[in-house]
Formats: structure tokens, sequence, C-alpha cells
């Protein structure tokens, strides 16, 4: 039961954007259309999962002021091998993606469930956490780039909506980014305080 | 304080060395793969920029205002209005000028008589989902048609599947002002009417984008003048 809790509470209870506050850097950029959320989510997710594995499963060595130069050289890696394997093996998204497969080093949930979770739990829970936390990340990620490229582009997947209807561009812009996770946060917060309330 | 200092650096030895370990061997799976797609997209890029054309001789290089100038020179066989046969002569470079998130480097072909023969972006780092459209492949088909299972055969059937924003830069003529204009996603009913005012349709949201790629064909022309200068007395087999 314990298990279940840690793969499903990313998706809602510790969302990582919408509750815990993090990673709003690739959420808000790299929401422009689906399929750019979908790989990302996919990339980060990859690269979370990794090194929560290998974080936890050294953590009983690792001495403490040691962690942050041994997380992010752990991180580094994983984010290159995911680099790497775009530009071999799927060139377009590499170049649509542009530098923020590189920045995904940065990208704090990563860091944050190193420093939270993998480095005071066991391997297999790391892992399902890492995994739970890559959904809860690419479902806040594409139902905001869902909205973004519907209004914003008048295209899903990339193909065309509603043939010569004229777009609302600022939803594709940094504004649109801004009011659509605004709206998303409010909703969150509002189920949320409603259900505390009862 | 030996304690302080050697087990922080075994484990941090260690660490590196399985991560180096790992690195290695995904670059010796990925890196070959990476240069023949680099090797093919340059071949394809040629073909692209200057379609028709037989590419002669390998690159070319020079040193332009300090820095690396790549050219090839290509030639195509055409019939003038008398029938009679001639050759043109085509150049194709790499260029680069200041995008909105860094530098568009872009292959561009021009025929001997500065006309644009095609343009393809070889890396960019623009914003996805604006700038990054320079990329992109116009779309014609709709989600709908796609869950209905075909693609319908629209005006656009025959329109060569590159991205939209290049396609339109065929036929401009670099001795004129390259210009701009807002007309949205380009399609080839749009060809005409901007070629009569020399101009592209920039991408919506991403004016930057559209005016950096103007502006390193306009540097790249400049640059290949100046190259084609510095090599002028060479090739004494080509001279009649």
């Amino acid at each position: 039961m314990r298990h279940w809790k840690e793969l499903v509470k990313g998706i809602w209870s510790r969302n990582p954007q919408l509750v815990l506050g993090l990673a709003f850097c690739p959420t808000l950029a790299v929401s422009t259309s689906v399929s750019n959320a979908l790989w990302m989510t996919l990339a980060a997710t990859f690269v979370l999962v990794c090194s929560n594995l290998l974080i936890s499963s050294i953590r009983k060595i690792v001495p403490g002021h040691l962690r942050i130069p041994l997380f992010i050289t752990i991180i580094a890696s994983f984010v290159t091998v995911v680099d790497l394997l775009l530009n071999a093996y799927q060139p377009e998204v590499y170049r649509s993606l542009g530098i923020f497969i590189p920045l995904i080093v940065v990208n704090c949930i990563i860091l944050g469930r190193a420093e939270e979770f993998a480095q005071k739990n066991g391997v297999f829970v790391s892992v399902l956490d890492g995994i739970g936390m890559g959904i809860g990340f690419g479902l806040t990620l594409t139902v905001l780039a869902a909205v973004r490229e519907v209004l914003g582009a008048n295209s899903l997947f990339g193909y065309t909506l509603i043939p010569g209807m004229e777009p609302a561009t600022a939803m594709v812009m940094a504004p649109g980014a801004f009011f659509t996770l605004a709206l998303m946060l409010w909703a969150m917060n509002a189920v949320n305080s409603r259900s505390k309330r009862k | 304080m030996m304690k302080d200092i050697i087990k922080p650096t075994v484990i941090l030895t260690a660490i590196a060395l399985i991560c180096v370990f790992l690195l290695s061997h995904v670059e010796k799976l990925t890196v070959p793969v990476i240069a023949k797609r680099a090797k093919e997209s340059r071949e394809q890029a040629l073909a692209l920029v200057l379609p028709g054309f037989t590419v002669t001789g390998d690159e070319k290089r020079a040193r332009v205002d300090g820095s690396d100038f790549t050219w090839w020179e290509g030639e195509k066989k055409v019939e003038d209005a008398i029938m009679k046969e001639k050759t043109v002569k085509g150049f194709a470079f790499l260029t680069k000028s200041p995008g909105y998130s860094g530098d568009i480097e872009t292959m561009v072909g021009v025929d001997e008589n500065g006309k644009v023969t095609g343009l393809t972006v070889i890396s960019q780092t623009e914003t996805p989902g604006l700038g990054a459209r320079c990329v992109e492949v116009a779309s014609r088909e709709t989600l709908w048609d796609r869950f209905r299972g075909g693609i319908p055969v629209r005006d656009f059937a025959d329109e060569a599947r590159i991205p939209w924003f290049q396609n339109q830069f065929e036929g401009l003529d670099t001795k004129k002002k390259i210009g701009f204009m807002r007309r949205g996603v380009w399609n080839p009913n749009m060809r005409e009417s901007l070629l009569e005012k020399n101009a592209i349709s920039a991408i919506t949201g991403a004016t930057i984008t559209s005016t950096a790629v103007i502006a390193g064909i306009e540097a790249g022309v400049a640059r290949l003048a100046k190259a084609r200068a510095t090599q002028a007395p060479a090739a004494p087999g080509g001279a009649r």
C-alpha cells in the first residue's frame, strides 16, 4: 500500500509544479506544443528515475557535505545520455527542444527529489517516487501545453483543428503560459482547500 | 583529518568513474550515428538549396573578415530562349546571424544572378513553438482528417515536405533588399504576391528569428563575393 502511495502522490497530492512549486522554468518554456511536452516529460522522467535509482543506492556511503557535487555529477551524466540519444535517434525532437534538453540538469524536481527523497529512502521506493513525480510533472506540462497549443496555434499534436481560423498567438507566448499556469494553480488550490474544509 | 580527505576523494572518484564508464559507452553507441546523420543532412541540405545543380568539387573555405567562410559551387545545364544549352552556376554557403536566443545557422543557395535557389536551417536554438517554428513542416491535414483515417488530397498535395518558412525563400532576389510581411503561415498560393515585393512572411511572434535569417542571407552573399574574389585567379583548367 505504501508503495502505491509513493507512486501516485506525484500526480495530485505532491504534484511537482502545482503543489511543490518546482520546475516552473521548463513548464513555462516547453509547454508550447503537446509533442514538445511529451518528449520533455520522457527525457526528464528518464533522468529522474535513473538519478533516484543511483542516488538511493549509494546514499549510505555519501558524506553529507559531498552530496551536492555528487548529485550534480550523476544528474549531468544522465542528462548527457539523454542528449546524445535524442541527438542520434530523434533528431527532429532534438532540434525542436534545443537548449531545454541540456537544461534538464538544473530542473529542480530532479535535484529536489534527490535531496528530499532518494537520499533518505530505499532503492525501490525511490524509483517509484521518480516515476510518480515524472508522471505528475508530465501531466501538468501536457495539460498546460494542450490548452496553449489549441488556443495559441489552433492545432493539437501539430494537426490543424479548424482550417483557416486565426489562433490567439498570445497563448503560445510567455503571457499565455503564465495565465494558464495561474488558472491551473488556482483550480488546484480551490479543490484542495474545499476538500480540507469538509 | 586523513579520513576527511581520503574518504570523500575515493567516493567522488568512484562515482565519477561510474559516470564516465556510462557516458563513454553511450557515446560510442551514438557518435557514429550522429556523425552519419550530420553527413547525410549536409548532403540533403546541398541537394535542397541547389535543386537540379550538380555540386562540383569539395567544399571551399576562405577567411573573410576574420572568420571562416564555407561554400560550395555547382552547375546546372539549362536551355535558354533560343534552345541553346548553357551552363548556369550556383553557389551554396553556410551563414549565421544572431536570432532571439543564439546564432541561427543556415545554408543558402543562390544562382549566378543572385536569385535564392533554396534555404535550409542547419542549427538554431530559438524558443520552441515560436522561433523554432522556422524548422516546422506545416501540416496541411487537420486532426479530424487524422481521426477519419485518411489524409485528403488538398491543394497542397504536391508541396515539398520541407518547413514552410524555408520554402518561401526560393526565388528571392539578393541584389535587392529582402523585406518581410505578416501573413502568418506561408503556403504556396502566397508565393507570387510575396515575390513581387521581394519579401517573406515572418513567423508569427518571432519577427526577430525571421529577420535574423534574412540578415544571414545578406551577410552571406556579401561574404561569398569577397571569398570568391580572393580565389578568383584559381581553377586554371576552367578558363577558356
